[in-house]
């Protein structure tokens, strides 16, 4: 007999710990340990028996490693944590006893924890930190996009846009961008960064509202994470394609909405341009200084850091405002009129290189309307190697003009409408330039070439957008039409609805060709068959119909029969399995159903819309 | 001393005010009426002036000494002073007088009969003390629930009583205050028990009071200052005190010095840092990732969310958009129950494309995802689904075995036991009626018929060849049966087995069972040639077994002590009961082919028994909640158990004492297992009306596993009343199976 064991003092007992007790051991609230869980990315486990977890009780709790909690225990940010709440007690104190200098001090003291080496912890090497930047990228966009409010501070919100930008800018820098949906959710985004496929989804250009029942708390705690891993991911980025990080804001260009285009992109090898032409600027801008306004200058400067660096910006920007555009443009010396037909013909174009089909719009400019989200369309467009203009109405910095003369596509978005009033100007430019409707540029990219202009152009319903991203093996595929084998199904079953309207008007031969057709329909053997043929000649069918007759029923009837046998054979032999194969067989065998009945009613809604279509064509 | 003389001159101007005030009393009072008409203006306010100043300087008499250290001079110009006002004052007194002391009548009470002074009723005019109040009530400052219980509420100044004035109910209050455009600036007056609006100064004081004012109306609290001490020309220049100015006033501090000098040799010695100049609480970025990365493995990375499907799009194919039913469906379900968080839409421009509500809530949902869900890795299983169905030999390879039905025999009731001869040429076949069938099994041919008393419980022939009879099992006793048209010899043989000329020896012990045979002259084809009657109140015997010699044959009664299991030797005309006790009630009991022992199923057990050394070999737990059938195999080492819960269990019974194998496959109850005894076969019958017949091949070496394989499921029986096939049994040398239903059918079914 081996040595006699204590219960629970081995194995998931003392390898799982329950929330509270972690909780308890760490000597820190609910509230901060959560904070904790998220930023190190600790997770409940699921542990074999819960009962043998927690002590033979089967109450409804969650589970931790007890190892996860051990090293939480050693973790700089619980130290950080414990020391905030010291603190938020004394400053609660001396505000109550109206301490105010004190109280100033604390604050000017608060502790503040850094999670850099959590960052290098959890994300040990570069690629493992971009393969998981998906839903950090989700969530700066979304913030980006959010109002902000007592319960988020203009300063994340604009810490957002600007992580938002630079991200923009690095793909667009380095054409990683790949594919592009436009959902009912919001855009997705692919992109190959570091040979990792990066997905992120950015919300359409509305006004969002937190819900009630969204815990702000936790999404800033995340946040926080999010923010300095980007921070930290694009210094590494932006290094290794040698510029400088962070990119400088023209404050200016930003105020005008320029967006994307208000950061630009230096190279680290180039000495920075800020700092030297510093006086010169100032000349630039044609007032005189005076001891007045440099007293005032003084004095916003020590109200605010960041106006320095504002004022810094504006300088660097305004020096080379069209060195930012050829970075990312580069400007193809002339654009082959011959190459948009031979693109669209070519359908092998598809097992193009990666390196055309990202270059797949430089020999084009493209020119958006004003309802057209320009946000989206610049940063696809650019990403792909094209041009891009705006009006002003979207925003400032628009690199070229409405009237410009390269401009080869115009992205519209509105209903056609007849225009009276046309200068030949106008019109004549009109005639020159493709109007096309924004899905035309997300399908071009998704397909790799450019296609067809016609069927996105204005006005015109547009064809269906499909996921660029697939679906399960196996799955309905809308792109394909009824194969040849159904649609002639669907042509005799046409047939066959509108048989017996005929069939009243019919006379007695008719019917009892019906009857002949029917016996070549059940004949089976050779005997059989030979019978019934000769019925039909009596009949009066001619050899064709007959002919097509038999196929169609040996058809119906030998695949079954065959199918019958070995399905019977298979039922026999799966009551030799196991219960727990039987199980795992019903499970697989259900999903399989489930996938065929889906495949299936969506084949079915497709053929009943093209019946319905060539009805309604019929009619009209 | 000045004290003295003093205050007897002021004890003489008190009482010459004593008098002053008497006197007028008897004075006219006409005169005084006239001196109030004559200087009603200075007057009037003089004699206020003087009743407002007067009244302490006539209190004052008793603390005159107090005053007396003051100048006497002052003293004594005031007393004259007072004199002087004295006399004035008399002369205004007279008019107060008047006013406070009327005259009285004298009326004889008409209560008492007693003369009484009654004082006219005071007409409360504008001079009259109480003329702010018009209150009758002079009860004072008591508690006024003293009157709880009165019908008054105190009394009036003539000390009459006032009574309490009527209240409505809560009704009327409400009303009147609907009705009473002043309601609401009315109070409850106590004293009078009723409400009363309140005056223009009380409501004034209210809202002073509500302004957080003072509620005195006449009362300034900004009134300009009187500079007494300050301001220009009055600056005191003269110090208050001589002592010289202490050196503290203009010399700095040592200890103050001395504590800045600590301060400043902690901040010199480095023991005081100062505070750290605000750098920017921006986190700096850096190469993070140079170093060299610690030999942590990296955490598992979160699982991705699944990539957006045609369906999601903002203008998918059209066949993608739900009808109207999914959409109903689709709303009906929880949010959480729902395959797809969305619905599909179709926009016919990005421009109609409005904001995704629920973006947020995914977002959150997705976090809470990643924070507060356990995570398991789980293998994909990538493979097809019919790998998993074993590969088992095919059907055809395995004939021959029972195929199609080729007879039909039916009983007018169910056909609960069949049985078929050693030789394998005739079935016999008993139903719940009574009525036991000979038939052929080539034909169908019924040869004979026999009527039995009650139902049939069991049907077993006896397995020697050289003779030929059967055992009818029916309410508690056994029939020996000898069928018709057998061969002379075999038949004289059985008649002398069955009723032989000497009886053998009675046994020593005697036994409940009777065998008893009919006299030779009585006996027919149509009756038993020998009858063993069970102990009575033993029941129907459900089960008869036989030994392979066919010498002993096993009964089992569904009742009586014992189990009900009963041990019959044919020979020695001899029964007996093999178990004094047995736990749980036994359903079947088989003979081993070859060795001697003896199977006994109870309700959830297989017991196995050496019957020569009488003892328990093994317990067979088959995890069967109840045991409806049993069978063992021609080689003895293998036994199938099937049970009412629809279980087949396959026991090697030199492997465990656990099954094999479990086969579940019937959809209602077994019925009956029986092996072939030739063939590689066994069937089982099930109350689904289904007879499932397999291949089961059992190799002599014992590595290899016993190969069983489903061969084929006969259906030609039909389900009354919720009974199927009841028995099932095989030709001995044929692989032909007989079985009988509850429908009253038997079936041949050949190969």
């Amino acid at each position: 007999m081996g040595r006699l064991r204590a219960k629970g003092k081995a194995g998931a007992a003392k390898a799982y710990v329950t929330r509270t007790s972690a909780i308890k051991k760490l000597q820190c609230s609910l509230a901060d340990f959560r904070r904790l869980c998220i930023l190190k990315g600790i997770f409940p486990r699921e542990p074999r028996s819960r009962k043998r977890a927690n002590k033979g009780s089967s109450a409804p709790t969650s589970f931790y490693y007890a190892k996860d909690i051990a090293y939480l225990a050693h973790e700089p940010v619980l130290k950080k944590l414990r020391e905030h709440k010291a603190f938020a007690k004394k400053l609660s104190r001396a505000l109550g006893r109206g301490e105010w200098s004190d109280a100033k001090n604390l604050e000017d003291n608060k502790p503040v924890y850094r999670i850099d080496h959590i960052i290098k912890e959890r994300y040990p090497t570069f690629i493992d930190a971009v393969r998981d930047i998906d839903d950090a990228l989700c969530m700066v966009f979304l913030f980006a996009s959010l109002p902000s409010n007592a319960r988020l501070p203009p300063s994340l919100i604009e810490n957002c846009s600007r992580l938002a930008a630079e991200w923009q800018l690095y793909v667009m820098h380095t054409r990683a961008l790949r594919k592009t949906f436009l959902s009912i959710k919001g855009i997705y985004y692919q992109a190959e960064v570091m040979d990792q496929t990066v997905t992120w989804l950015v919300p359409y250009q509305f006004t969002q509202s937190i819900p009630a029942d969204v815990d702000v708390r936790v999404m800033l705690t995340f946040l926080e994470l999010y923010q300095t891993l980007l921070g930290f991911v694009f210094f590494k980025l932006y290094t290794d394609c040698s510029l400088v990080y962070p990119p400088p804001l023209d404050v200016k260009k930003d105020e005008g909405g320029a967006g994307v285009g208000a950061f630009s992109l230096q190279n680290a090898s180039q000495p920075a341009p800020a700092v030297a032409p510093k006086p010169q600027a100032v000349e630039i801008d044609g007032r005189k200084i005076s001891g007045k306004d440099v007293r005032q200058a003084i004095k916003t400067m020590t109200g605010a850091d960041s106006e320095i660096n504002g004022d810094v910006d504006m300088q660097t920007a305004e020096s080379n405002p069209m060195e930012v555009d050829e970075e990312f443009v580069p400007q193809q010396s002339t654009s082959d009129p011959q190459s948009t037909s031979s693109l669209t013909t070519l359908k092998a174009l598809t097992a193009l290189p990666q390196s055309l089909t990202t270059s797949l719009f430089s020999p084009y400019t493209l020119y958006l309307s004003r309802e057209t989200p320009r946000s989206i369309f610049e940063f696809i467009v650019r990403s792909f190697g094209g041009r891009i203009g705006w009006p002003a109405s979207s925003g400032s910095g628009s690199p070229i003009d409405e009237s410009d003369e390269s401009i080869t596509h115009v992205i519209i978005d509105r209903p056609l409408v007849e225009r009276t009033d046309e200068t030949p100007e106008e019109r004549e430019r009109r005639s020159r330039r493709k109007y096309v409707q924004p899905q035309w540029v997300v399908d071009c990219i998704n397909a790799g070439k450019i296609l067809l202009e016609e069927p996105y152009a204005q006005g015109h319903t547009l064809p269906p957008h499909l996921s660029p991203f697939g679906e399960y093996e196996g799955a309905y595929d809308p792109t394909v039409g009824l194969t040849g084998q159904t649609a002639e199904e669907s042509e005799s079953e046409d047939e066959d609805v509108v048989l017996p309207d005929e069939e009243e008007a019919e006379d007695g031969e008719q019917v009892a060709e019906k009857s002949a057709l029917r016996a070549a329909a059940a004949a089976n053997d050779t005997a059989s068959l030979r019978a019934a043929e000769l019925a039909a000649e009596v009949a009066g069918v001619d050899y064709g119909t007959f002919e097509k007759e038999v196929r169609k029923s040996r058809k119906k009837s030998k695949a079954p029969a065959k199918d019958d046998a070995e399905e019977g054979e298979q039922d026999m032999n799966k009551m030799m399995m196991s219960n727990k194969q039987k199980k795992l067989y019903e499970r697989m065998k259900y999903s399989e159903k489930k996938k065929a009945s889906e495949r299936a009613t969506l084949a079915g809604k497709k053929q009943q819309l093209e019946k319905q279509k060539k009805r309604e064509s019929k009619a009209g | 001393m000045a004290a003295l003389p003093r205050s007897k001159k002021r004890k003489q101007s008190s009482e010459d005010v004593v008098a002053a005030v008497e006197a007028p009393a008897f004075s006219a009072p006409v005169q005084s009426l006239e001196m109030l008409s004559d200087d009603e203006g200075p007057e009037e306010t003089a004699s206020d002036d003087g009743q407002v100043d007067e009244f302490p300087e006539i209190d004052g008499a008793s603390d005159s000494e107090e005053e007396a250290l003051g100048d006497d001079e002052d003293e004594e110009d005031e007393d004259e002073e007072t004199d002087k006002e004295d006399f004035e004052e008399a002369d205004s007194d007279d008019s107060l007088d008047r006013d406070i002391f009327p005259k009285p009548k004298t009326i004889i009470s008409d209560i008492t009969g007693q003369p009484k002074r009654v004082y006219p009723e005071i007409e409360p005019d504008y001079d009259s003390d109480s003329s702010t109040e018009d209150t009758q009530n002079r009860v004072g400052d008591v508690p006024m629930h003293w009157y709880d219980d009165l019908p008054h509420v105190g009394y009036d100044m003539d000390g009459k009583k006032v009574l309490r004035p009527a209240r409505g109910d809560e009704l009327d209050k409400f009303l009147s205050t609907v009705e009473d455009p002043s309601a609401w600036t009315s109070a409850f007056d106590k004293t009078a028990q009723m409400d009363r609006p309140l005056s223009a100064e009380e409501l004034d004081i209210i809202r002073r009071l509500y302004a957080n004012e003072v509620p005195d109306a006449g009362y300034n609290p900004y009134e300009p200052m009187t500079e007494w001490f300050t301001g220009k020309g009055k600056e005191e220049i003269m110090p208050l005190s001589a002592a010289p100015e202490p050196k503290r006033r203009w010399v700095p501090s040592k200890w103050e010095k001395q504590k800045v000098m600590k301060i400043v040799r902690a901040i010199r010695q480095g023991r005081i840092i100062s505070s750290k100049p605000k750098t920017a609480s921006k986190l700096d970025f850096y190469s993070i990732w140079s170093e060299p990365s610690t030999s942590h493995a990296p955490p598992l990375p979160a699982p991705k969310p699944r990539l957006p499907t045609n369906s999601e799009s903002y203008n998918p194919p059209e066949e993608y958009l739900p009808s109207e039913a999914e959409r109903a469906e689709w709303e009906a379900l929880d949010p959480e129950d729902r395959e797809r968080d969305y619905l599909p839409t179709k926009h016919s421009a990005l421009r109609l494309v409005p904001a995704y509500d629920r973006f947020i809530k995914e977002r959150f949902s997705r976090q809470l995802d990643l924070y507060l869900a356990p995570r398991i890795q789980r293998v994909k299983l990538n493979i097809d689904p019919s790998t998993l169905i074993p590969k088992l030999p095919s059907p055809q390879s395995l004939k021959p075995f029972p195929n199609y039905k080729s007879l039909k025999f039916t009983h007018s009731s169910r056909a609960r036991c069949i049985s078929i001869s050693p030789d394998g040429a005739w079935v016999i076949s008993g139903d719940e009626g009574g009525v036991v069938s000979l038939w052929e099994v080539n034909v169908g041919r019924e040869v004979k018929r026999w009527k039995f008393e009650g139902k049939i419980g069991a049907l077993e022939w006896c397995p020697r060849l050289d003779v030929s009879y059967f055992v009818v099992g029916v309410e508690e006793t056994l029939h020996f049966v000898i069928p018709p048209n057998v061969p002379s010899s075999i038949f004289l043989l059985t008649q002398s087995l069955l009723a032989p000329a000497t009886l053998p020896p009675a046994p020593e012990t005697p036994s409940p069972v009777k065998w008893v045979t009919p006299p030779t002259s009585s006996w027919s084809p149509d009756t038993a040639i020998l009858t063993v009657h069970l102990p009575p109140s033993s029941g129907l015997p459900k089960q008869i077994t036989w030994h392979r010699r066919g010498d002993y044959m096993a009964s089992v009664s569904s009742g009586g002590t014992q189990g009900g299991v009963w041990m019959h030797q044919i020979t020695r005309r001899h029964s007996q009961a093999p178990f004094k006790k047995i736990r749980g009630a036994v359903q079947l009991v088989l003979f081993h082919p070859l060795k001697p022992h003896f199977f006994v199923a109870t309700q959830q057990y297989v017991r196995i028994y050496n019957l020569s050394e009488q003892k328990l070999l093994k317990t067979l737990t088959p995890g069967i909640k109840w045991i409806s059938s049993m069978d063992v195999h021609p080689s003895g080492d293998h036994l199938i158990v099937g049970g009412y819960d629809r279980k087949l269990c396959w026991f090697d019974l030199e492997l465990s004492d656990k099954p094999y194998k479990i086969l579940r496959y019937h959809t209602r109850a077994i019925r009956s297992l029986a092996f072939h005894p030739t063939y590689p076969l066994f069937a089982s019958s099930s109350d689904d009306g289904a007879i499932q017949v397999f291949h089961s091949r059992v190799y002599n070496d014992l590595m290899t596993d016993p190969l069983i394989v489903p061969l084929k499921i006969l259906r030609g029986h039909t389900v009354k009343d919720g009974l199927g096939v009841l028995q099932v049994r095989w030709c001995a040398r044929q692989p032909w199976l007989v079985s009988g239903g509850a429908d009253g059918t038997v079936g041949l079914w050949c190969s």
